[in-house]
């Protein structure tokens, strides 16, 4: 036996953190991508970003809010395995301004994502025609903007239609008397008419000042709620709040004889998750201080919620790193799993709203890492991602499809940065972590991508699961593949509840692939991400 | 008072000399030490060693019986392959169907020699193992038992897969290149080494529709290892193994970076097996010397190449494929296609590497080794209603139905009765009586041969022997 060649084997990854599990390591990458979010008062919240495959190649691409300055649209054209870039759109129907945010979603069911666009002025929807083009619909659509100054969104398909219903969150309703305390502009619900498009707005009374919503089934009955965050800056006399929206009527409230607590916060940004594993969903709501996990206490007939972020280390209220002692400003929450581990971590935008004298100056994001034991910990300044901008949107997504996601956030007054995550290496070199699985989700009718959908995961005796969703975050969208972290699975069976409330099969589908459940199909299609493999990816010849 | 210490260190010492005590002496090295693995190797350690001294550590870890001083038992943990806790039983460290259920590798693999096969009383119960047992029963219509295969020759084998799954991709990505040029769907044949493993279409968006793939799996990656064909790699299945059967855990796969502690199975013994100690386990396995052909007395000669010709003519060779042609002889250690929870290339500066011996097969015209491996390493339906027995066991393995094996490598076969992925058949010929599914034409065929005929072929099979040498002395 001859020994050919004996450089061997130096493990990089050998030695553990402190904390025993190991953190994304993300590398800050020049992209191509020149934007930052300007502008007065107005622009002090959004600051949002949609993240969303525009010309079908696969990749996510990315639509960033301007404040006063034009919003940009950007192509993903990295490399698969390799660096982040992007090449900015000539300027089209989407260069507008006074955008806060965006949220893709196929409006019309016809495959190509559109956009809602939140503006300090009139809302717009752009319907994609593909290649990344879209144009304005809202007269075809029968959808009147308004002149709000609109900062959440959120929708939802109701059963047997088509399209979608629409909410639209408003902010301080700048012309009312007194304004900006105590005049927060009314939230609007927008309900799909026989045919498409969209009829008149039902308003949603009272509103308070909402930066943050999401429909999502809390209690897993099939039905959708409407969860708002808001801003208690401006409210007076107001609350967070929980709308039971049916298909038809005036939606209602939940209050206290409901079970539903008071809860009065900076609320920013919504997350959703199940992370105590009892199969509902628990909703992590970004503020100023303490960042709370609204966690389902008594079982799913009342919507009585208690917080567990203290318990399990999320509260994140604090700089952990540059020496300010003040109290954070959380704005963007996003659940995903960075290091592939198989337990959900936490990412949180972070900056201060302007000069506010209270709250930190130097306000770095937030990455919290979930642990075996449900526990959170914070690893913002290990996984390379600590700058002191004001964030405000953001999204994790894998944008170079090698199975790590990556980070891209939107800043007040300073450039948007991307970080691409290069597990335990480098740029250069990086090292894969867990075993991933990123899937989406295709049925006939105009809910093509199964938005109510949730998906199970089984993954040795563990069910990992995951609502699909439009909404919720800080002003910013995304709609694309939803990764799973599996740690050391190499197989998965999936499952699928789709939104009208069947179950699909079993279908078992091997990790570290991407891959498509249709539904009727006894197989998954996997997906191949375009160009030779390389990096991470395991389509290499040996040797 | 003054005269009272020195009065005592005498009387003290007449007592000790009196009782036969001495002064202790220094304990060096291992001395007492009740740990069966000579040492950790770490990464730096296998930079440092020749693979003679590499080998010669992966043999002694396989002939370690391991104890609890070292980590043996896993009270904590089930054997599935993915981390699972399981729940506190109190059961013994030892139990045959759920395990641990060995000391040491050599154990069961260890007929003809160290690295081989094993007798009945050496099968292994095997299952998704996420609960503490599956099945409480050893009736073997309810439970998945396991005869123990033999190794050698397994780096060939691991090689052989590799070279198939990049060709496998090759052709998967060169169609969907195609597809998405043309905007259209491609739809291509899958042949690797001359084995067809079915059809793949693509389409211009990069989906793919995997219902006509024949026995692999989706994601096109060979996985020549266990009888099912479920693990891609030696390090994957021995890391698999070391829990399932000892309760030792690996570092790559149960340690702090997957499940956040170092001592997963709560033995009390932390970080069990080091990614070096794994790669020297690999290297003496993928080092065990192939089997070869051994001609019996110079009288069945022509019996013997008679009975290869006539089991090619009843159609055995179409699954059981004498030679699949290899490009290259390098092992390299770890493998590029392994999961997360072994080590994988990207872990490492770079592997290690090591050419195995293949001084005694035969090249073709292209220079490629001729491995003669007598398979082609591809899952097969081999049992039917008919011919039952081979799907005699309750549990899907790893998605593949009861009734699915991979094609057996009959390399050895002379040397590893008994046979049957459940070792409950004494001869070759209850074997291929037992063949039923896709095998059904190729074991009437054989049925329908005379007595001596079908002598001849047993005969030719019984030439494939394990060498009996030992490696890593």
């Amino acid at each position: 036996m001859k020994r050919m060649l004996f450089a061997a084997a130096i493990a990089i990854f050998t030695v553990s953190s402190a904390h025993g599990f190991e953190t994304a390591r993300y590398i800050a990458e020049q992209t191509g991508i020149d934007h930052a979010y300007e502008g007065g008062w107005e622009f002090f919240v959004g600051g949002g970003v949609a993240t969303f495959d525009c010309d079908g190649d696969g990749r996510e691409d990315l639509y960033l809010a301007g404040g006063d300055k034009p919003a940009g649209l950007y192509r993903n054209v990295s490399t698969v395995g390799g660096a982040l870039k992007f090449v900015k759109l000539a300027d089209g129907a989407l260069s507008l301004k006074n955008v806060t945010g965006a949220y893709p979603l196929d409006i019309d069911g016809d495959g190509q994502l559109d956009l809602a666009v939140l503006r300090v002025g009139e809302n717009k929807l752009f319907r994609g025609l593909g290649g990344c083009r879209f144009e304005a619909t809202n007269t075809a659509w029968n959808f009147d903007g308004g002149v709000d100054w609109t900062t959440a969104f959120t929708a939802r398909w109701d059963k047997g239609e088509d399209w979608p219903t629409l909410f639209f969150g408003n902010y301080v309703d700048r012309a009312a008397p007194g304004s900006p305390f105590g005049t927060c502009a009314t939230n609007q619900l927008w309900r799909p008419q026989t045919g498409g498009g969209f009829g008149h707005a039902q308003a949603l009374q009272p509103s308070y000042c909402t930066l943050s919503a999401l429909f999502s089934d809390w209690n897993r009955n099939g039905v959708a709620d409407l969860r708002l965050t808001n801003d208690r800056q401006y409210y007076r006399g107001g609350q967070d709040q929980l709308w039971q929206v049916a298909a038809t009527g005036e939606p209602s409230l939940y209050g206290r004889k409901d079970g539903w607590r008071k809860l009065s916060i900076w609320g920013m940004g919504i997350a959703s998750h199940d992370v105590t594993g009892d199969g509902y969903p628990d909703y992590v709501l970004a503020s100023m201080g303490d960042n709370k996990l609204r966690t389902l206490s008594k079982g799913p007939t009342r919507p009585v919620y208690g917080d567990e972020a203290g318990k399990r280390g999320m509260t994140s209220h604090r700089p952990y790193v540059g020496g300010d002692i003040l109290p954070s400003t959380g704005w963007h929450p996003e659940f995903k799993d960075v290091n592939n581990d198989g337990f959900v971590d936490l990412f949180i935008s972070k900056g201060n709203v302007e000069a506010m004298k209270d709250f930190a100056a130097k306000d770095p994001n937030s990455l919290l890492m979930g642990q075996a034991d449900g526990s959170f910990t914070q690893v913002g300044e290990t996984a390379g991602i600590v700058t002191y901008a004001k964030a405000r949107g953001a999204s994790l997504a894998d944008f170079n499809l090698d199975g790590l996601p990556d980070l891209v956030v939107v800043n007040r007054n300073a450039p948007v940065e991307v970080w691409r995550n290069v597990g335990l290496g480098t740029a250069a070199r990086p090292v894969a972590m867990g075993n991933w699985l990123q899937l989406k989700l295709l049925q006939d009718g105009g809910n093509r991508n199964a938005v109510g959908a949730w998906i199970e995961v089984r993954i040795g005796n563990r069910t990992l699961t995951r609502e699909v969703t439009v909404g919720g975050g800080h002003a910013s969208g995304h709609h694309g593949w939803l990764h799973f972290g599996v740690g050391t699975a190499e197989r998965a069976r999936v499952r699928v509840r789709w939104p009208d409330g069947e179950w699909g099969p079993w279908v078992r589908v091997y990790t570290n692939q991407f891959a498509r459940v249709v539904r009727g199909a006894a197989q998954a299609q996997p997906w191949l991400p375009p160009g030779q493999q390389t990096g991470l990816l395991t389509d290499l010849p040996p040797g | 008072m003054k005269h009272r210490l020195p009065c005592t260190l005498v009387v003290a010492s007449t007592l000790c000399l009196a009782l036969g005590f001495e002064s202790r002496a220094e304990v060096d090295g291992p001395f007492g030490m009740e740990n069966a693995m000579p040492k950790h190797l770490s990464q730096q350690d296998i930079e440092r060693l020749s693979i003679n001294d590499l080998v010669a550590h992966g043999r002694a870890l396989f002939l370690a019986k391991f104890t609890a001083a070292e980590g043996a038992g896993r009270p904590g943990a089930t054997g599935a392959i993915v981390p699972t806790a399981a729940e506190p039983t109190g059961a013994s460290m030892f139990m045959r169907t759920a395990g641990a259920d060995s000391n040491a590798c050599r154990g069961c693999h260890n007929d003809p020699i160290t690295g081989g096969a094993g007798e009945f009383v050496a099968n292994a119960f095997v299952s998704e193992g996420f609960s503490d047992a599956d099945f409480d029963t050893v009736d073997p219509q309810f439970s998945n038992e396991r005869g123990t295969p033999a190794l050698n020759g397994s780096g060939l084998v691991e090689l052989l897969a590799r070279e198939m799954t990049r060709d496998l991709r090759a052709i998967r990505r060169v169609a969907a290149a195609k597809a998405r040029k043309t905007g259209g769907t491609v739809r291509v044949a899958l042949r690797a080494k001359g084995v067809s493993f079915g059809h793949l279409s693509l389409h211009g968006d990069g989906f793919m529709d995997v219902f006509e793939l024949e026995g692999v799996d989706q994601d096109l990656l060979i996985r020549p290892f266990s009888q099912k064909g479920v693990f891609t790699s030696l390090r994957q299945f021995s890391v698999n193994a070391l829990n399932a059967h000892h309760g030792i855990e690996a570092v790559e796969r149960f340690g702090a970076q997957h499940t956040d502690t170092p001592d997963f199975d709560q033995d009390g013994v932390n970080d069990e097996m080091s990614a070096g100690d794994v790669t020297a386990l690999v290297a003496f396995q993928a080092l065990l010397p192939a089997p070869v052909s051994v001609m019996p007395d110079k009288a069945n000669h022509a019996a013997v190449e008679q009975g290869r010709k006539l089991f090619e003519g009843v159609g055995c060779a179409t699954c059981h494929v004498p030679e699949l042609a290899l490009d290259s002889s390098v092992f390299s250690e770890p493998g590029p296609y392994n999961p997360a929870g072994n080590l994988r290339l990207n872990d490492v500066a770079a592997p290690l590497s090591f050419d195995i011996d293949v001084s005694f097969l035969a090249r073709d015209d292209q220079g490629r080794v001729l491995v003669p491996v007598f398979s082609d390493f591809k899952r097969h339906v081999i049992a039917d209603a008919e011919r039952p027995h081979f799907a005699n066991e309750l549990l899907a393995q790893r998605f593949v139905n009861r009734d699915e094996f991979l094609t057996p490598r009959l390399w050895g076969v002379g040397s590893t009765a008994p046979y049957g992925h459940r070792g409950d058949l004494t001869t070759l010929s209850e074997a291929i009586s037992h063949h039923g599914g896709e095998a059904t034409a190729s074991r009437r065929a054989f049925e329908a041969l005379d007595n001596m005929d079908r002598r001849r072929i047993i005969g030719f099979l019984q030439t494939l022997r394990i060498p009996v040498t030992e490696v890593g002395l």
